[in-house]
């Protein structure tokens, strides 16, 4: 019987050719698709996984301050304190929330370290890397001490046996006491994990958020009891103190700073479903971004749909033509549920083809699409072998039962007797696919549209200042107290070269932050603002404009001492009507309490940490006002002409008189800032593929179900020619139908794209209003290809010879 | 009002030319009912499609109300055959999705006529045929001699020159062919022009003048004298 039904089936194959192959190939699109969203998908629901402490870890964040923004750091005491009054907690971890990185030496060896994670000595209690070599217990508790990866242990040491060995970084010496393995994915996946985060000032300092923190709670514990129990330390330790401090009521403070609040997120889930730090970052191999996750599923899946539906389109459709064959199949003994098998067995050999194309068409587009994701995703996995095969199968059960089971009930009579082909069963379902196929292609046209509107609008937008030009070249100089004259010396020097026009710096970084913010309080208003620590002229470089009063200037001497600046926002956060010659008491203090300044000048608002984000509220002293000297990066304006000798100039003043040890890292300004929206550009390509892919299987779908469907009018096509039917009008009665399907497909298509594109734009402080012109566009072009595609087939359609279909039906 | 002359119809395939008419001469007047007969692969069909402007002929002439047939544009031809011409197949022809109302009314669309106009029309023939009950069923739900009736009524609403029929009796039991055939009889006796083509020699007798072909020539030609209409005189 399987032989019969195999001779069947290819014979069928080879009747149809053109159409079997985009079937296949269409299938083998949508299969490849959600492979690819599968793999992201367990990719990022694999994170931290591995951990056994998974349920009893959670990251601890803060919610503080009148715009609740939320905190990734922690202070030392609050986390002490934590520890120490509340029992449910087991132990807690202090650690870097970002990788630190920098010069390790071993003996003649010198290697720049991207991924360090500097921490407490708690950090393999909460992250319990299998350890390979060396301490099994207590690896940090000695002071000085650092655990190496088992990859980086042999990049190092090679054969050497690691342990005790004495490794420096960024000049201090550290033991290896224990080599660890790194298990992926993981929040934190770090070559070198080294000790001594904690330093003594930090224990008393209730106000320095610095430092990550991690706390493992003992087994069945009530999570909201812990959340309450460190509220409570915050309020008592912080608040209630501040209070007192500003002389106001507790009430009165709470409603004007802001209610801090506690946030615990188990680390089981947090890659995906945390809580998104606004200050700083959650974790140093960052956060999952779920709504990715859920668009890729979204989409492949309903691209998947589209072409499972023009499969059962097409099988239906066809399966009139073999009306007669299951006729005789019925009459000679065939029982539906044979018949039903034998469909939905013809539908499981051509998605066996398809997921075969589907893994071929996965193993040679996966290296672009890990450059989309920015990851490293393979094919395999025991749970990826297990999804393939639910794949095949639920694409069988969706693709095949409803075929089979239409054939399956045709009435052998009926069928054996002719005129069958002109049925008209399942023509509705056939034509509602239709218009839920053109709802997908619309949602996909108007969101590719939109995405790209919203893209180009942010990479043409006026970002209040101008990177043209300018690179930034890291500055590494350890000593603090002297690097702001390490600064202007090499200013000096840097300022004699040709190539070089201008050359300044401030504490931050476009793209990124200010590396610094305090909050203060004028007229009962609090703000959090940004501080841009800049040298004179910094402004003047970037291009960005001072809307009332003056820029920082060293021709007065106050401009160093008591004078600011402030950006359009914080004086609107502050309802400062006349802020030239105000007097701010600031967030910074000295041993003579918290310092006053005078605003002398009132700065555009520009763009520095992307545009998800809104333009912070900043204020604007000079670098040697507070003298913190927390600048990374020396800022300079080359030109454009000779670049490259310019930079090889600058590259060798940095390898002799700056860093001596690392190599030189140069950016453009311009660059490092379209970074902040990379993603964006990246779902802007994707969505362009996508389009293309849908639209293309919706036009094959279209074409196919058009041709049978006339294909079966043709008899009642003669007939109207015979009575005097004109093209023209033969055309208008064969195409009508299809252009208004077109019509409300698209119709029911812009509800979810409206909706899911003002979701997608949500995120975004500066975006583009969704406009009318992708719906037109796309209105247009369903149209305009529908036509195409109908009017060539009914003109073919037209041409054929009358008298055969009027005889011989 | 039709005239052909040594009609010829070669019908060429990639191996061998066949001729389905070699040198047709015929003459019908208006008022004739005509009966084409002949043993299958004759060429009578042929003969019927090209008179209805449905087929090309390879050669001659064929002249319908004055006018030159051959070498006509398809989009002529439509026009002359929505004008003039009324069909009458042997499987009714009649499209299973529109209605009998629907069907009648065809060709009055193409014909631009109005709609107010088209529903009169068709009512009154709907009536004159005996099928105004059944306006608002589908084909399939019609015994075969309605279908046929809907056939001849969609025939005849646009009051055409001549009415071409092609074996109308052919899927009909004996009683309903014969209705069919009266009907076409009452026509003809209130002036309409009709061609027939028919395997029957008793449909045939229904008809003035019977041509015989064969081999795709015009074999013999007779005169009927029905002889019920004796007995009925």
């Amino acid at each position: 019987m399987l032989y019969n039904w195999i001779k069947i089936f290819i014979y069928h194959l080879k009747q149809n050719k053109l159409f079997s192959f985009l079937n296949v190939l269409g299938l083998s699109i949508g299969i490849a698709g959600l492979v690819f969203a599968t793999l992201y998908w367990n990719n990022e629901h694999s994170y931290d996984v591995w951990n056994p402490n998974n349920e009893n870890v959670y990251q601890v964040l803060n919610q503080m301050g009148p715009q609740k923004e939320i905190w990734a750091s922690n202070s030392t005491p609050f986390g002490l304190a934590c520890k120490a009054t509340i029992p449910e907690i087991e132990s807690i971890c202090f650690f870097g929330n970002r990788y630190d990185g920098g010069l390790l030496k071993y003996k003649s060896k010198k290697l720049i370290v991207k991924k360090a994670v500097i921490s407490d000595e708690e950090f393999f209690n909460i992250f319990p890397f299998p350890i390979v070599k060396g301490a099994k217990t207590a690896i940090l508790k000695e002071k000085n001490s650092v655990a190496i990866s088992d990859a980086s242990a042999k990049l190092l040491f090679n054969e050497e046996d690691p342990i005790g060995k004495s490794v420096n970084f960024e000049n201090e010496f550290y033991t290896v006491r224990a080599v660890y393995k790194i298990i992926q994915p993981s929040a934190v996946e770090p070559d070198y994990v080294f000790n001594g985060l904690i330093k003594e000032g930090d224990r008393e300092s209730w106000g320095n958020f610095n430092y990550g923190l991690m706390i493992k709670v003992k087994k069945d514990v009530a999570i909201a009891a812990v959340v309450k129990k460190m509220e409570k330390i915050v309020f008592e330790n912080i608040t209630q103190k501040n209070a007192k401090e500003s002389g106001q009521t507790v009430a009165q403070f709470i409603k004007e700073n802001g209610e801090s609040k506690i946030i615990l997120d188990q680390l089981k889930t947090a890659r995906l479903q945390g809580t998104k730090a606004s200050i700083g970052i959650n974790f140093p191999e960052g956060q999952g971004n779920l709504q990715l996750v859920y668009i890729m599923m979204g989409l492949s899946i309903l691209i998947l749909v589209l072409s499972i539906v023009n499969y059962i389109n097409l099988a239906t459709a066809t399966a009139i033509k073999r009306a007669k064959e299951v006729g005789v199949r019925k009459v000679v003994g065939a029982s539906k549920s044979l018949i039903v098998m034998q469909f939905i067995f013809e539908t499981a050999i051509v998605i066996s083809f398809a997921v075969i194309l589907a893994l071929a068409i996965v193993e040679l587009t996966l290296p672009f699409y890990n450059d989309f994701l920015n990851k490293d995703l393979t094919l395999n996995g025991s749970d990826f072998y297990g999804q393939i095969v639910l794949i095949f199968v639920l694409v069988i059960v969706f693709a095949g039962i409803f075929p089979a089971i239409y054939i399956s009930k045709f009435e052998t009579l009926k069928v054996l007797k002719g005129n069958f082909s002109r049925s008209k069963s399942g023509i509705w379902m056939r034509n509602s696919m239709l218009v839920f196929q053109f709802s997908i292609a619309a949602f996909f046209i108007i969101g590719a549209l939109v995405v790209y509107q919203q893209v180009s609008y942010m990479s043409d937008k006026d970002l209040g200042f101008s990177g043209d030009q300018i690179i930034r070249i890291r500055f590494r100089y350890d000593d603090w107290e002297t690097k702001l004259k390490k600064y202007e010396t090499t200013k000096q020097e840097l300022l004699k070269m040709s190539g070089v026009q201008d050359v300044s710096t401030f504490e931050g970084s476009f793209g990124d932050d200010t590396n610094s913010t305090s909050g203060f309080t004028h007229n009962g208003i609090f703000v959090q603002g940004h501080n841009v620590n800049m040298d004179f002229g910094f402004l003047d470089m970037m291009k960005i404009k001072i809307l009332e009063g003056r820029d920082l200037s060293p021709e007065f001497a106050s401009d160093t001492v008591s004078n600011m600046l402030m950006n359009e926002t914080c004086v609107r956060t502050l309802n400062l009507k006349k802020p030239i010659n105000t007097i701010i008491t600031s967030g910074w203090g000295n041993d003579k309490g918290m310092l006053k300044f005078k605003i002398v000048g009132v700065v555009k608002d520009f763009n520095i940490t992307g545009l998800k984000n809104k333009i912070p509220p900043m204020i604007f002293v000079n670098l040697k006002t507070l003298g913190w000297s927390n600048f990374h990066f020396v800022y300079v304006k080359v030109n454009a002409d000779d670049l490259a000798g310019t930079l090889a100039e600058l590259e060798t003043y940095w390898n002799k008189n700056i860093n001596q040890d690392y190599p030189f890292e140069y950016e453009f300004v311009d660059k490092t800032f379209a970074k902040t929206y990379l993603e964006q550009l990246k779902q802007k390509n994707l969505f362009f593929i996508l389009n293309l892919i849908v639209i293309v299987i919706a036009i094959f779908g279209l074409f196919a179900l058009a041709s049978f469907s006339m294909e079966r009018r043709l008899k009642e096509i003669a007939i109207r020619k015979t009575l005097g039917a004109e093209t023209n009008t033969l055309l208008k009665e064969l195409s009508i139908q299809y252009v208004f399907f077109c019509l409300v497909g698209f119709l029911i298509g812009i509800f979810p794209a409206y909706l899911l594109l003002q979701k997608w734009l949500e995120d975004f402080a500066f975006r583009i209003d969704i406009p009318l012109f992708p719906f037109v566009v796309a209105l247009f072009s369903l149209l305009f290809l529908t036509l195409l595609v109908v009017l060539a087939k009914a003109y073919q359609v037209t041409k054929m010879d009358a008298l055969k279909y009027l005889k011989y039906e | 009002m039709i005239t052909i002359q040594n009609l010829t119809k070669i019908f060429r395939t990639e191996e061998l030319e066949t001729s389905a008419l070699s040198g047709i001469n015929l003459q019908i007047n208006e008022g004739d009912f005509l009966s084409i007969m002949g043993p299958s692969g004759c060429g009578k069909s042929t003969l019927l499609n090209i008179v209805g402007l449905l087929d090309s002929a390879s050669g001659g002439s064929y002249t319908l109300l004055n006018q030159e047939m051959i070498g006509l544009k398809e989009k002529e031809r439509s026009s002359v055959r929505k004008e003039n011409i009324g069909f009458i197949f042997q499987n009714f022809n009649l499209i299973d999705e529109l209605s009998v109302y629907d069907n009648i009314e065809l060709p009055l669309i193409y014909n631009k006529v109005k709609a107010s106009e088209r529903k009169v029309k068709v009512e009154a023939i709907a009536e004159k045929l005996n099928i105004a009950h059944r306006l608002k069923h589908y084909p399939q739900q019609l015994s075969g001699g309605q279908q046929q009736r809907v056939a001849v009524a969609r025939a005849l609403i646009n009051d055409p020159k001549i009415i071409l029929a092609d074996e109308p009796t052919g899927n009909l039991d004996s009683k309903t062919g014969n209705e069919v055939m009266e009907l076409l009889t009452d026509l003809h006796a209130k002036g309409a022009t009709i061609l027939m083509v028919t395997h029957s020699d008793y449909d045939a007798s229904f008809s003035q003048r019977t041509i015989l072909m064969k081999d795709g020539v015009v074999f013999s030609e007779k005169m009927n004298q029905r002889n019920v209409d004796v007995f009925t005189i």
